[in-house]
Order: C-alpha cells, then sequence, then structure tokens
C-alpha cells in the first residue's frame, strides 16, 4: 500500500480508546421468535483487536446473534456484553430488564454495524449520509463533520461521490459508504452483516479491501460472511454457528485443513 | 308559487363584478377561507403524526387512545362535530368560544371553534395517511438509524419521517384542497368565510336573489384557490423527490394535478409507490 494513504483509523483519530481486553462477552444467549428458537445458549468472547468471521448455514442464527449484539434483537436470556456493559438491559435482582431506550441508544453508538442490504439513507448524499449521525448524535460541529467524512469518503475510493444520492451509485460504492458511515461514529466494533452477499462478483473485492484495510489496522470485527478468502487473510478465529450454538472454533487454518465438526464438513464443502 | 316560474333575470354584472372587482366583504371571504384552511390543516398534520406515532407506540394505552381518536372523529360527520363543538360546549358553559386576541387581531369564537373542529377531524384522517406513509418505509431504515446510535424519536424526526413525507404529500395534497372546500361547512355557525360571504349576498342587499352569478362566482374563487395550491404542491413534491430513484420525471404534470382523479380517503389506497 501507498505509504502516502493514511490508514482509515487515523481519519477517526486512531483505534478509538476503550478499556479492557475483552470486547464481546456473550454466554449463553437464548434467543426466540415465536416458538421457533434460533439461539440456543451461543457464547463467545472477542478480544480487542480480533477479527471473527461467524459462519454456518443460512437459518443456523448468526446474523440473528449478530444483531443482539447492538441490541436490535431482544433476548431471552443471556447476558452480551460490549466493553464490559450489559447491552440492552439492566440486571435486577438477577433478572434481565430491558434498558431505557436512551441508554440503548447511547450504546449503539459504539457499535458500528453494516447490513447486507446497506441501507444508507436514499434522501442523505453520501456526505451526509455519513455526517448524519455524528452531527446529530455525537453533537460534533458540522463543518469537522464534513472535513472527516470527505476524508472518509476519499479513502474509499469515492470522492467524487460526496454529493451523489445513494440510489444513483452501484452496490459496492454503496456499501463503502456504509463502512465510512459506521467509522464515522469511531466505533470501538463493528459488526458486518454479510456485507458482499447482495454485491454483484465484480463490485465484492473493493468492498473486502476495505475491510481487509480495517482488520490490519485493529478495528475489532465481527464478520458474517462466506468468503473463506477473507476469513483466510485477516480473520484471527472463525467460529461455525449451527442451530444456534457454536459447534466448532479456531483459526482460519483449522477450518481449511482440518475441519473436525462433520456438520462443518458438509458446510464448508457447499461453500467451497 | 308564481315567481318560481318567472323568467330568471340574469345580471352577469354581479358575476363579473365578484370575480374581477371583489368588494371588501368578498376579499375577507376569501382570506377567511384560506386562513382557517391552512392553520387547520397545518394543526390536522401534527396532530395526525402524533396520532399515527401513538397507534404505532409499544405502549398499548397509547395505541387506544390514538385508535380512540381516530375511530370516533372518522366516524361522526364533520357537520356533527361542528355543531357540537360550537353549540354543544358553548351553550353548556363547558367552554363558552370567548373572541382571542392575537397579536392585536381579535379572533371570533366561531372562527376558533371553526377551526378546532376541522383540525381536529383532519387530525384523524391524516394520521392514517402518515401512518401508512411511515410504513411504506422500508424498516431497515429505522435499523440503521438505530445502529448508529440515534435514538427512536431523533430516527423517526431524521430519518423516517422525511421519507416518508414523499409518500404523504400526494393524499396530504388532497386533503387541503378538501380543506378549501369543506370549510364552507362552517355556514353552521355563521363564520364569514367565502360561501357565507356570497350567501349573504344573495340573501340581501342590492344582489339579493341572484343565486346562479353569485355561486358561480364562489366556485371560480374556489377554483382558484385550489387550482394555487396544486402548483404549490406540485412544487413540494419536485423538491422532496430528491435523491429518490425516477424522482422528477414520473411526477404529474399540471393537467394531470388538475384533472387527474381524486384519491379515495381509504388509507389503503394513499399509501403510493416508492
Amino acid at each position: 500500500m501507498n505509504a502516502a494513504v493514511p490508514s482509515l483509523l487515523s481519519l477517526i483519530g486512531g483505534v478509538p480508546a476503550a478499556p479492557g481486553e475483552v470486547v464481546v462477552e456473550a454466554t449463553d444467549v437464548h434467543k426466540s421468535f415465536g416458538r421457533l428458537e434460533v439461539l440456543r445458549g451461543l457464547s463467545l468472547t472477542v478480544r480487542r483487536g480480533e477479527v471473527v468471521v461467524m459462519i454456518g448455514p443460512s437459518g443456523s442464527g448468526k446474523t440473528t446473534f449478530l444483531r443482539c449484539i447492538n441490541h436490535l434483537e431482544k433476548i431471552q436470556s443471556g447476558r452480551i456484553l460490549v466493553n464490559d456493559h450489559l447491552i440492552g438491559y439492566r440486571e435486577e435482582d438477577g433478572r434481565l430488564v430491558e434498558d431505557r431506550e436512551r441508554n440503548i441508544a447511547r450504546q449503539r453508538q459504539d457499535i458500528g454495524m453494516v447490513f447486507q442490504r446497506f441501507n444508507l439513507f436514499p434522501h442523505l448524499t453520501a456526505l451526509e449520509n455519513i455526517t448524519e449521525a455524528p452531527v446529530q448524535v455525537r453533537g460534533i460541529p458540522k463543518d469537522e463533520a464534513f472535513e472527516m467524512g470527505r476524508a472518509l469518503l476519499a479513502r474509499v475510493g469515492l470522492a467524487a461521490k460526496a454529493s451523489v444520492y445513494p440510489t444513483q451509485l452501484s452496490g459496492g460504492q454503496q456499501q463503502r459508504i456504509a463502512i465510512a458511515r459506521a467509522l464515522a461514529m469511531k466505533p470501538t466494533l463493528m459488526l458486518f452483516d454479510e456485507p458482499t452477499s447482495a454485491l454483484d462478483p465484480e463490485m465484492i473485492g473493493d468492498v473486502l479491501e476495505v475491510m481487509k484495510e480495517l482488520a490490519r489496522e485493529g478495528m475489532t470485527m465481527i464478520v458474517v460472511t462466506h468468503e473463506m478468502g477473507f476469513a483466510r487473510e485477516v480473520a484471527q478465529r472463525v467460529v461455525m454457528i449451527d442451530e444456534g450454538v457454536v459447534i466448532e472454533e479456531g483459526s482460519p487454518e483449522h477450518f481449511f485443513t482440518s475441519p473436525t465438526h462433520e456438520r462443518t464438513k458438509a458446510f464448508l464443502s457447499k461453500i467451497w | 308559487m308564481s315567481w318560481l316560474v318567472a323568467v330568471y333575470q340574469y345580471d352577469w354584472g354581479i358575476f363579473f363584478r365578484s370575480v374581477f372587482q371583489p368588494d371588501g366583504l368578498i376579499l375577507s371571504g376569501v382570506w377567511l377561507t384560506l386562513s382557517i384552511s391552512v392553520v387547520s390543516q397545518l394543526i390536522g398534520v401534527l396532530l395526525g403524526t402524533f396520532a399515527a406515532l401513538g397507534r404505532m407506540a409499544r405502549l398499548a394505552p397509547l395505541r387506544w387512545v390514538a385508535g380512540l381518536y381516530v375511530w370516533f372523529f372518522r366516524g361522526t360527520p364533520l357537520l356533527v362535530q361542528i355543531a357540537f363543538v360550537y353549540f354543544g360546549l358553548g351553550v353548556t358553559g363547558i367552554y363558552r368560544w370567548p373572541t382571542f386576541d392575537l397579536l392585536g387581531v381579535p379572533i371570533p369564537g366561531n372562527v376558533q371553534a371553526g377551526i378546532f373542529a376541522l383540525a381536529v377531524n383532519e387530525g384523524a384522517y391524516m394520521s392514517e395517511i402518515v401512518r401508512a406513509g411511515i410504513m411504506s418505509i422500508d424498516r431497515g431504515q429505522m435499523e440503521a438509524a438505530r445502529s448508529l446510535g440515534m435514538p427512536y424519536s431523533l430516527a423517526m424526526r431524521r430519518i423516517v419521517l422525511p421519507q416518508a413525507a414523499r409518500v404523504i404529500v400526494p393524499p396530504l395534497g388532497n386533503e387541503f384542497n378538501n380543506m378549501l372546500k369543506t370549510t364552507s361547512l362552517l355556514v353552521m355557525i355563521s363564520v364569514p368565510e367565502l360561501y357565507v360571504t356570497f350567501s349573504n349576498k344573495n340573501a340581501s342587499g342590492s344582489t339579493v336573489f341572484h343565486p346562479f352569478e353569485l355561486f358561480l362566482a364562489a366556485a371560480v374563487w374556489y377554483l382558484l384557490l385550489t387550482t394555487i395550491w396544486s402548483l404549490i404542491q406540485a412544487r413540494i413534491e419536485r423538491r422532496l423527490g430528491r435523491g429518490l430513484a425516477g424522482s422528477g420525471d414520473e411526477r404529474p404534470g399540471l393537467r394531470g394535478r388538475l384533472f387527474g382523479s381524486r384519491l379515495s380517503r381509504d388509507p389503503s389506497l394513499v399509501s403510493g409507490g416508492r
């Protein structure tokens, strides 16, 4: 990489400071949609700077788990801590009580999320998409936010698109803006929910490249994806989820060379 | 009954003077119709937005209150509501509608009561329109906003409602078009708006009993107001279309909006396309 190109994280002031070594600690998480139990006691720990790739068949619960981490979904039991704070709930006499809206919103500020379908705001320009939350939520002065937004846009290769609306952009361009939008909040953790699944094949590379740079720069990331090339290159750990629990975890090498679980083998044979 | 068969004496001068040289009474009638419509509609949009949010609220009591409001005011005639609000509340002394002084301009009680009834009634209809607009926005928008740390109210105000506005404005335009004309029901409580002005002219004075010319002129004035509104609405829609696919090209031309079919008040029909 060109030395003159600033790192992504330098544009948001370096790796956001946060205490502790453990970023995510999920313990025995249960989640049901009606009578369908999607998560059946899932536990996972993610350390600072770690990149964890979650794989598993569709319906296994990996996306649901990701959404539980920033409380887009409620959980029925278990604990999810991010930066040592219980997410979405208060504990009262050992029971979980859903937290107040404001507090949950406050917690989400530090957790970036990138969606499969981008979910850019169509009534705002590319630049405004990035600056909206920093200005409205963090209270950053507009000019400062715009400066950071432009730098981020330039860094993901879209400097010329600042005043363009999302519908005029390709999927790959939209997803890179979505990543910049999440980064602009200076998160300590980034969640990616199948970020390349809705993209045409020729657009996947650009998005993965941005994600790889983020990973190398030390951002803590949980990525739901089937891009095993990405996992091999930057993930410290791959986690195989099936039927709502972690059935196998290990280094990418482990998954490439000697997966132990039958269901892991069956799943991997399908995606390669 | 012999006067009924007598030949009607047309006086086109009355029509042309009423349209092209309106006297103070007509102008104040036009002004009253316009201002009552604008104020009632604005309050109606606000009430409707809150009622729509109420109906989608997580708290059940909020949903009940909003549902009750919409049920009652959509289920009873506006004319009855107007009469009840002014006479019913006034005569019993529950609220006598005293003249209100707005920065030196006295607002008579019947005008206040009229605005109140029109606004509350309009709010009930607007709530369905706003609700349809909000529901037309992809859930992912709210999720993306909240994942960026926006509380519900901020996400609603900055992300969802601005997008819903594009869906809301066309039926809202119909509502305001209706509002301009519906103010004529205030004849019930003697608000001297456009219709009452012409009705009075027909009842007494130099133009007595010229209903053909007078009410034709009244129609022209209403048509002028609704036509100007159509033009304003087209501008608003163009502005709201920014950044959305196909905006600017698909909107109906002036002819389409003046002569196009009137949308039903049925909320299932007002959701519009995205």
